[in-house]
């Protein structure tokens, strides 16, 4: 065995790699044999290959409350993971379930609200949610589509082998871009290793977003355009927007570029006004339009909420689709699959403890030590509790704000999430570090389309479970191959 | 095409082609400088901030002009809205706003410039001497220009690239020509005043045509000939504004004789000046005065451009 591989233990978790130890599965046998070719200094080589190339194309991400400078590289792991082929396509039947559910509860939502008269699911919880939007009840959005875009993060649990849902994202998911570079740079740093297996490709991803988008347009025969808007180049993604906009050819707008009159949007180009009739939108809901949502945004356009009640422009992803991704309505989907589509559900969720019903806030409190404690409408790792691991006086504060505002938290037991082989710069070989997975579906009203694979989200510190990038996450190429091994 | 992109390639333009200029001017007079250490007479250091138009700016910041300040100054302060490590990172700001309009090559080439200019420090440069720092510069600028040119459609967003190189490059000799005006007296040229003429040649890279076009020792009004009215020399000013009109009638498709805007016009009139005025009619009328003319003209052409193409009035 080489240097590489000398020490690497699979330990108390699922390796996603090794069966048991010196042991790989069937599908990373050939990553195991090559991974043992090499010397650490050969491994660390094309590491340093593969991060200059990262930073010369400037694909880094904004980390707020950083005085280091704005920009930073999102650690980019070289170690690919593997998913065979049986394996995806489980994931992939559970996640369309799950997307044409959560669709078909928006749709609800901001119309009948059939659900909620039948209470199947608390009308209280549902309206009280911050991301819940009155100002588009009734509004009808084009083809009926909500959730055009979702990101749905699963992790398998160690204990299980299963994968579990533990948060969807369904207002602007970010993270494709890099699934993208991700594969590019893995195709340049480890060709012969990439032709040796049989890996699925993901470079279709930005044809079919546009192909959808061009679907929504409200103006028929002619040609439309279609524009994605961003807050603009301090935005964490903001790589990530122009990116997709470069591969999609459409324009990238800020909304300044834009102006509704007569509930029609314009972008201002040097020849004047041209309508926009399609809005892949990466502005949060709040700071869409100042005049519906937060009067003091700049980010957003005035009127455009306006411009699509009135039919003259369609949003993407809908507006309102916070209240369907809300981490206590999380609870709720294996609920809503059945109600809607009378389905058993195929993927099951993280248990999830909803604060805002007295009982299960009695046995949060009760365990706030073995529990995680998520801010519901928070995404990016911010605003939570690992229990086994935080400090006794950021558990007391953590009782105050529960039993102040139940409402805002949910709880989730903490999963033991499995790991993949990493590079180590302490050691110079490889090491376990926790791993979620991140999949990036499309649907455009009738099916569900999902890049194979998706994220790998990675945990860099030894032992950490959080993989947000803003919390020190770094990120793998993720390999779904055409068989089984 | 987005007003505010081609607000930016007009900008990312003009800011690569001030940093180059600041280069090409800080190598040329602190090497020149050198040379002339040991001689009795004091060549002096504060022209090149009067050339970068900075000198309150500067004096505000520092005692003196030394080649320390200068060199800070133009070079690396952040206070100098036109160092030359501010226009990269500004360059290198507007292209990353507009990254999905620009070709690869071009985004990879002006990013690894910013990050390889990042490194460079001022104490450094004036351990090592500027030349390799003012050559990064130079060849990074030039190569950039020379990406663009191999891999960016040569539409409208291109042409507000020329635009903006053009119009900078015409004020920037404008300037520098402008500062030494006061050396064109009658007479022969003192020692200083000669070797400040051919830094000025050097600085914009006419040296050695000036050598073989004329095959004469440094003439003031020879040298402002080059500079102003030459039409084929790409550092003189008639070349420039000429290279000007082309961009902007190719924007809006105006043909010769006529105008769309009052851009156009203007760059029409003076560009008229340059190419059937002489040289004796320039200095007859006074060089400073038909240069201060000159750049607040060129000032005026930059604000109708935008005015044209990249603000849209407030609706009301």
């Amino acid at each position: 065995m080489s240097a590489l591989l000398d020490g690497y233990d699979p330990g108390d978790f699922y390796d996603e790699m090794l069966a048991t130890q010196g042991k790989p599965r069937p599908h990373y046998a050939k990553l195991y044999t090559r991974l043992s070719e090499m010397t650490p200094a050969q491994l660390n080589e094309r590491r340093q290959l593969a991060d200059l190339s990262f930073l010369l194309q400037g694909i880094t991400f904004t980390v707020y409350s950083d005085d280091r400078g704005t920009e930073r590289l999102f650690p980019f792991d070289l170690v690919p993971r593997i998913l065979p082929r049986s394996e995806w396509q489980l994931l992939e039947r559970g996640l369309s379930q799950r997307v044409i559910a959560l669709n078909m509860f928006l749709q609800d939502v901001y119309g009948p609200q059939r659900i909620l008269r039948e209470r199947k699911i608390p009308r209280s919880l549902v309206l009280s949610c911050s991301h819940f939007r009155r100002e588009v009840v009734g509004l009808q959005v084009p083809r009926g589509i909500h959730i055009h875009i979702a990101g749905i993060d699963l992790v398998r649990d160690s204990k299980t082998a299963e994968y579990l849902v533990l948060e969807d994202n369904l207002r602007t998911p970010s993270g494709v871009s890099y699934v993208l570079e991700n594969r590019l740079v893995m195709t340049r740093t480890f060709p012969r290793l990439f032709h040796r297996y049989e890996v699925l490709p993901v470079t279709q991803y930005p044809i079919e977003l546009l192909e959808i988008l061009r679907t929504l347009s409200p103006r028929t025969g002619k040609r439309s355009t279609l524009v994605l808007l961003t807050p603009g180049i301090h935005n964490s993604a903001y790589f990530e927007h122009s990116f997709l906009a470069q591969q999609m050819g459409i324009e990238l707008v800020e909304g300044r570029d834009l102006v509704v009159d007569s509930d029609t949007v314009y972008m201002k180009t040097i020849r004047g006004l041209t309508r926009v009739d399609v809005i892949y939108r990466r502005i949060d809901d709040d700071f869409l339009d100042p005049l519906v949502m937060r009067a003091d945004s700049l980010l957003g356009v005035p009127g455009l909420i306006g411009a699509a009640r009135a039919g003259n422009v369609a949003l993407v992803n809908a507006v309102g689709n916070g209240v369907a991704d809300d981490k206590a309505i999380c609870a709720f989907v294996p609920d809503i699959i059945r109600y809607y589509l009378g389905e058993h559900p195929i993927l099951r969720s993280v248990e999830t403890y909803v604060c805002s019903e007295p009982a299960q806030l009695r046995y949060v409190l009760d365990h706030l030590e073995d529990l995680v404690v998520k801010s519901v409408g928070e995404s990016g790792g911010y605003g939570m509790l690992i229990g086994p691991i935080a400090s006794r006086a950021s558990i007391a504060q953590f009782r105050d704000r529960l039993r102040i505002d139940p409402r805002n938290y949910v709880a989730q037991p903490v999963v033991s999430l499995s790991r993949c082989p990493c590079y180590d710069p302490d050691s110079g070989g490889l090491a376990g570090r926790h791993v979620d997975l991140r999949p990036y579906c499309l649907y455009d009203g009738e099916k569900v389309t999902i890049v194979p694979g998706g994220l790998t989200r990675v945990a860099l510190r030894p032992g950490s479970l959080v993989v947000n990038s803003s919390q020190g996450g770094g990120s793998k190429d993720t390999w779904v191959l055409k068989g089984e091994e | 095409m987005l007003s505010r992109i081609a607000d930016s390639l007009f900008w990312i333009a003009r800011y690569m082609e001030r940093a180059e200029g600041t280069a090409r001017i800080l190598d040329v007079n602190y090497h020149m400088m050198l040379e002339q250490s040991n001689q009795p007479y004091r060549l002096r250091w504060d022209p090149l901030v009067i050339i970068a138009g900075e000198h309150e700016r500067f004096f505000s910041l520092y005692q003196g002009a030394t080649s320390y300040t200068v060199l800070d100054f133009l070079g690396f302060r952040q206070e100098n809205p036109n160092s030359i490590v501010k226009c990269i990172s500004n360059a290198r700001e507007n292209a990353r706003t507009i990254r999905d309009r620009i070709s690869r090559d071009m985004w990879e080439d002006l990013n690894g410039l910013f990050h390889e200019v990042s490194r460079y420090c001022v104490a450094e440069v004036i351990a090592t001497g500027p030349h390799r720092f003012c050559n990064l510069i130079k060849f990074g600028t030039h190569r950039f220009h020379g990406v663009t040119d191999a891999t960016l459609p040569h539409d409208e967003g291109w042409q507000f690239l020329q635009a903006g190189r053009a119009l900078e490059r015409a004020g920037m000799t404008a300037r520098i020509v402008d500062v030494q005006y006061h050396n064109l007296v009658e007479g022969p040229l003192s020692e200083p005043d000669n070797h400040q003429w051919m830094a000025v040649l050097k600085s914009v890279a006419a040296y050695e045509y000036y050598r073989r076009q004329y095959r004469a020792r440094i003439e003031p009004e020879k040298v402002a000939e080059l500079l102003l009215l030459h039409g084929l020399h790409p550092c003189s000013i008639r070349f420039n504004i000429a290279a000007l009109q082309e961009a902007l009638r190719a924007v809006s498709g105006t043909g010769h004789g006529t105008y769309a805007n009052e851009a156009e016009r203007r760059t029409g009139k003076l560009l008229d000046t340059l190419v059937y005025d002489r040289i004796e009619d320039v200095l007859s009328r006074g060089l400073h005065a038909f240069l201060t003319d000159l750049q607040r003209t060129c000032g005026a052409i930059g604000e109708d451009i935008a005015r044209t193409y990249f603000y849209y009035p407030v609706a009301e």
